[in-house]
C-alpha cells in the first residue's frame, strides 16, 4: 500500500466511523429506549408534585432523560445524600431513605460499576447511618456506603474559584468519582433559613467549622466552584419547616409531596426556596452564587417541567 | 474427681471471663456478650458493694454477697478465678515464666503475711469511703485497674489494628469494617494507668500475686473470710514427703512446705499446689486441718481482725483532723471550689455531682463505651477526692440525645440507668451564650454551628441586624454540649454548657401530632 492509498482509505473509515459515532451510533439508542419522549433532557428544572417520593423521582428521571443520560456504563457514582442526623426516617431529618435506594439501583441499571454513598454527619455516624434507614436502603439496593468518620479519608485540595474558601479537604470518594449525584433533603436551617443542594456539599468535607467561622454563605457558594454535582435530585415530600436542621419533632414537618431535579444547583435551590416558602435572593448562598455566575437563580429563564403525578 | 484437675479447670474459667470482659472493655457490640459481662460485672466485689448502696439495696447489687458466701465455702476463688486483674497478672507469671529460669520460676514461703500493710491500706480505703472519697479505691480496686488498662491501652491497640484492617479492605471497595475514633485519653491519665500496668506487671513478675496480699482491698476483704472457710487446702501428714513442689507453685508465697502450713488468708485458691504434689498428700476438704496447723492456729490470735480493727479505729479518728489539714483544700466539693472554675458536667443519669463522685470507681466502661466518645477521664477536676473520675468533656465531643449506653453499662450506680425518654428530660447542665466572642457579632456573617446540633433546639437562631444570632432557652436546654461542641470559634467557645451540680428536669419535647398536611396544588414558580 503506498502513502496515497493508506491516507484515502484511512480518511474514509476515519469519517464511517466518526459518522456512524455521531449519527447511528446515538440515534436508534435512544429511539429505543425513549421513543414516545422526544424533549428528552432539555429541561433545566423539573418538578414534581403529589405523589411518594419513589414514584416523583421515577417520573422526574423519565422527563430528564433518564439515568443513562448522567451515568454511563463502568462509571463510578457517589450519590450524596443528606445523613446529618440521628433522627428516625419519619422526622426527615434525612433524606428518604427509599428515594436513596431508588436512585442506587437506577444508577446500577445504567451501568454503574460501583456506587457509593456517604456523608460526614453532624451526629455520630454510625447511628445517622442506621437510624436514618439510608444504610440498610442502599445496601439492598446493591449500593455501598462509605464511612466519613475519619480525617483518612479526606485529600486536600485547592478551590480556585473560591473567594474565601481556597483549600478544602474533600472525601476521597468523591474526588474519584465519575458522576456526582447530590440528594438533599429540603429543610429549614436556623440560620441559613433553607438548607438544599448547595449547602448539602458541606457534608463532603473534613472542616465544617472553618466555613462558620469565615463567612458561611460565601464559603457554600465557593465550594460550588470546585465540584458541581452532575445531577441534584430535591426530596422535598416531608418538608421541615421549622426547628431545623435537625428537627424536634414531626410537628416540624410539613407534607409537601414534591421533588425537584436539576443539573442547575442554584436553579434546584431557588425553587426549592419557593416551595418552602422564602426568596431566593434573601438566601445568601443562593444570591451569591447567581452572582458568581455558579448557576441560575431567575427561574423565569429557564426551562422547566412542571408534572402532577 | 481428682483435686489436680482443679487447676485446668481455674484456669479454664479465669480466661474466659477474663476474655469476656476484655471484649465487653473493648466496645464490642454483641447482645450475648452485653448480656455475659453484665452478669459478671454484678460479680465484681467492690463494684457490687457500692451498687447494693447505691441503688439503695438493690437485688442486683447482691452479686457481692455470693462472693463472700463462695469465698466462706471454698476460700479466694474470687481472686483466682473472677477477678480479672487477677487472671492479668497470671498472664504476666505465665508469659514472665518462659523467659526466667526453672529456679527463678519459683516461688517460695514467704513468712512475712505483710497484715499490717495490708489491713492498714484496707482501713484507710474504708474510711476515705465513709467519708466520701473513693480515691484508694480508684487506684487499688482491681477491676477498676483492669477497666483503666483496657481502656487506655487495650482499646487504642484494638482500634488501630481495626482500622488498619480496615484501610487494607477498603483498598478493594470492601466496607464491612467500620472505622473507629482513635480514643486518646489524656496523657497525664494515660502516665497513671502505665505506672499501674508496671506496678501489677512488675509485683506479678518479682513475687507472684504479691499485690492481692498487699495492695488489693478486695483481696484484704476476702481474706478477712477465706481465714474461716470451710473448704481448706491442708496437708497430709502420712502421704507428704517434704518434697516442696507445692511451694515452688504458690502465686501467693503462702505455703510453707516445711511446716506444712497453709496461710489461708493469703491462699487464693489456685489449685497449682494439687497439680504440682506428685503423691496427693493435700486435701480440700471440710475435714480438720492436720494437728500442727490446728495447734498454731488455736494459739495465735487472729492478728489479721485485729490490725484491721485497729486501723480502722484509728484511722477514723484521725480523719477530722486530716480534713482539716493538708488534705482540706484538694478534697473540693461543689460549694468549696471557686467560683468562676466550671464544676465538670457528669453522666446524664449521675444524679449529681456528689452522688457521682462518691459512687464512681474510674473502672472507663463508660469512657470506652462512649460512642460519641464525649466521656474522657478527668484528672484533678473533682479534686483529690475524685481523682480520675470520668467527666463530659464538651471539647471533644458531645452527648448524643438519644444514647443511653452509659447508664446501661455502669456497675457501680454511680450513673443510674435511663430509658432514652427519661434520659431526654435530664438537664446536666445549661448552656451559656457569650455574644461578646460570637462570630456573628464579630464577622457580621451569619454561622448558627449551635443551633444546628442542638436537638432541642434551646439554642435558637433570631433576627438580629441583618443576620441570625443564637438564644439560649434555658429551661428546654439537657446540657449535651452539642453547641459549645460545634461552636467554630477559637481558642474559646462563644457559647459553653454551665454544669448542674445537682441534675435538674428539663421541660420534655411536646408529644407531635404529626406533619401538617399542605400538599401543594401547584408549583410557586
Amino acid at each position: 500500500m503506498d502513502r496515497r492509498n493508506f491516507l484515502r482509505k484511512g480518511f474514509i473509515y476515519t469519517s464511517l466511523a466518526g459518522l456512524y459515532a455521531s449519527t447511528l451510533g446515538r440515534i436508534p439508542l435512544l429511539a429505543l429506549q425513549r421513543p414516545s419522549v422526544p424533549s428528552i433532557g432539555n429541561y433545566d428544572l423539573v418538578a414534581v408534585r403529589g405523589g411518594e417520593p419513589e414514584a416523583m423521582y421515577k417520573r422526574a428521571m423519565q422527563e430528564m432523560g433518564g439515568m443513562q443520560r448522567f451515568v454511563k456504563r463502568g462509571q463510578r457514582v457517589v450519590v450524596k445524600p443528606n445523613i446529618g442526623w440521628d433522627v428516625p426516617s419519619d422526622r426527615a431529618g434525612n433524606t428518604n431513605p427509599g428515594l436513596v435506594a431508588a436512585i442506587v439501583r437506577d444508577c446500577l441499571a445504567a451501568g454503574a460499576s460501583r456506587v457509593f454513598v456517604f456523608d460526614n454527619t453532624c451526629d455520630n455516624w454510625q447511628r445517622c447511618y442506621q437510624n436514618s434507614g439510608i444504610e440498610d436502603a442502599v445496601k439492598k439496593a446493591g449500593g455501598q456506603m462509605v464511612p466519613g468518620n475519619l480525617e483518612r479519608y479526606y485529600r486536600a485540595v485547592n478551590i480556585l474559584g473560591g473567594k474565601r474558601l481556597t483549600s478544602a479537604k474533600v472525601h476521597e470518594q468523591l474526588l474519584d468519582a465519575d458522576v456526582f449525584i447530590n440528594v438533599p433533603v429540603l429543610k429549614h436551617h436556623g440560620s441559613t433559613t433553607v438548607t438544599v443542594a448547595m449547602k448539602n456539599l458541606m457534608g463532603v468535607v473534613w472542616d465544617r467549622r472553618y466555613w462558620h467561622r469565615n463567612d458561611l454563605h460565601q464559603c457554600i457558594a465557593d465550594f460550588c466552584t470546585f465540584r458541581k454535582p452532575d445531577l441534584n435530585i430535591v426530596d422535598a415530600y416531608l418538608v421541615m419547616t421549622q426547628n431545623g436542621p435537625k428537627g424536634t419533632s414531626t410537628a416540624d414537618l410539613s407534607l409537601m409531596k414534591s421533588l425537584l431535579v436539576s443539573t442547575d444547583i442554584v436553579a434546584v435551590d431557588a425553587a426549592s426556596t419557593l416551595i418552602f416558602g422564602a426568596q431566593p435572593e434573601n438566601i445568601g448562598h443562593i444570591r451569591i452564587a447567581n452572582e458568581m455566575k455558579i448557576g441560575k437563580m431567575n427561574l423565569s429563564s429557564l426551562n422547566i417541567k412542571r408534572v402532577a403525578v | 474427681m481428682k483435686l489436680r484437675h482443679l487447676k485446668k479447670i481455674r484456669i479454664g474459667v479465669s480466661l474466659l471471663i477474663f476474655a469476656l470482659l476484655l471484649l465487653f472493655f473493648l466496645g464490642i457490640e454483641r447482645e450475648w456478650l452485653n448480656a455475659a459481662s453484665t452478669l459478671l460485672l454484678r460479680l465484681q466485689l467492690i463494684p457490687s458493694i457500692l451498687r447494693f448502696l447505691a441503688l439503695f439495696f438493690t437485688v442486683s447489687g447482691l452479686g457481692f454477697l455470693l462472693i463472700l458466701v463462695l469465698t466462706f465455702l471454698f476460700g479466694r476463688v474470687y481472686c483466682s478465678s473472677i477477678c480479672p486483674l487477677g487472671t492479668l497478672q497470671d498472664i504476666f507469671i505465665a508469659a514472665g515464666g518462659r523467659f526466667k529460669s526453672k529456679k527463678k520460676r519459683r516461688f517460695s514461703y514467704s513468712a512475712g503475711s505483710n497484715n499490717i500493710l495490708r489491713y492498714s491500706i484496707l482501713a484507710a480505703t474504708v474510711i476515705l469511703w465513709l467519708f466520701g472519697s473513693l480515691f484508694l479505691v480508684n487506684l487499688l480496686d482491681p477491676y477498676s485497674n483492669f477497666g483503666k488498662i483496657s481502656v487506655s491501652f487495650m482499646q487504642p491497640a484494638f482500634i488501630f489494628l481495626n482500622n488498619k484492617l480496615a484501610l487494607l479492605f477498603e483498598r478493594f471497595h470492601i466496607y464491612s469494617i467500620a472505622p473507629l475514633e482513635v480514643k486518646t485519653l489524656p496523657l497525664n491519665v494515660l502516665m497513671v494507668s502505665g505506672v499501674i500496668l508496671l506496678t501489677i506487671a512488675g509485683l506479678s513478675l518479682w513475687r507472684g500475686r504479691l499485690f492481692c496480699n498487699t495492695l488489693c482491698p478486695a483481696g484484704s476483704v476476702l481474706s478477712l473470710v477465706s481465714r474461716h472457710s470451710l473448704y481448706k487446702i491442708t496437708f497430709k501428714d502420712d502421704a507428704c514427703t517434704l518434697c516442696g513442689k507445692c511451694e515452688r507453685v504458690c502465686k501467693a508465697e503462702c505455703l510453707d512446705s516445711r511446716t506444712k502450713t497453709i496461710d489461708h488468708s493469703r491462699c487464693i485458691s489456685c489449685f497449682n499446689c494439687f497439680t504440682a504434689c506428685s503423691n496427693d498428700a493435700l486435701h480440700y476438704s471440710r475435714l480438720k486441718p492436720s494437728p500442727i496447723a490446728r495447734n498454731k492456729e488455736d494459739k495465735a490470735p487472729d492478728k489479721g481482725k485485729r490490725n484491721f480493727l485497729l486501723t480502722l479505729a484509728a484511722g477514723t479518728l484521725s480523719v477530722p483532723l486530716l480534713k482539716n489539714a493538708s488534705l482540706a483544700q484538694d478534697l473540693g466539693r461543689p460549694g468549696s471550689i471557686p467560683t468562676g472554675t466550671a464544676t465538670p458536667v457528669t453522666p446524664p443519669g449521675s444524679l449529681s455531682f456528689e452522688r457521682f463522685t462518691n459512687n464512681c470507681i474510674a473502672c472507663y466502661l463508660c469512657v470506652g463505651a462512649c460512642p460519641t466518645n464525649v466521656i474522657v477521664p478527668s484528672f484533678f477536676d473533682y479534686g483529690l477526692e475524685g481523682f480520675m473520675q470520668p467527666k463530659l468533656d464538651y471539647h471533644k465531643s458531645f452527648c448524643n440525645f438519644d444514647c443511653v449506653k452509659c447508664t446501661e453499662v455502669c456497675p457501680t450506680g454511680a450513673i443510674t440507668r435511663q430509658t432514652p425518654q427519661e434520659k431526654q428530660a435530664i438537664q446536666v447542665g445549661i448552656a451559656h451564650f457569650v455574644q461578646e466572642s460570637c462570630i456573628v457579632t464579630i464577622d457580621r456573617t451569619d454561622c448558627g454551628a449551635c443551633s444546628e446540633h442542638c436537638p432541642t433546639k434551646a439554642v435558637h437562631m433570631v433576627d438580629w441586624e441583618g443576620l441570625r444570632i443564637p438564644e439560649v432557652r434555658p429551661e428546654i436546654c439537657v446540657g449535651c454540649g452539642a453547641c459549645e461542641y460545634a461552636c467554630p470559634t477559637q481558642p474559646n467557645k462563644a457559647i459553653f454548657v454551665e454544669s448542674n451540680p445537682v441534675h435538674l428536669e428539663a421541660v420534655p419535647i411536646q408529644e407531635s401530632e404529626g406533619p401538617r398536611d399542605e400538599v401543594l396544588d401547584d408549583f410557586p414558580f
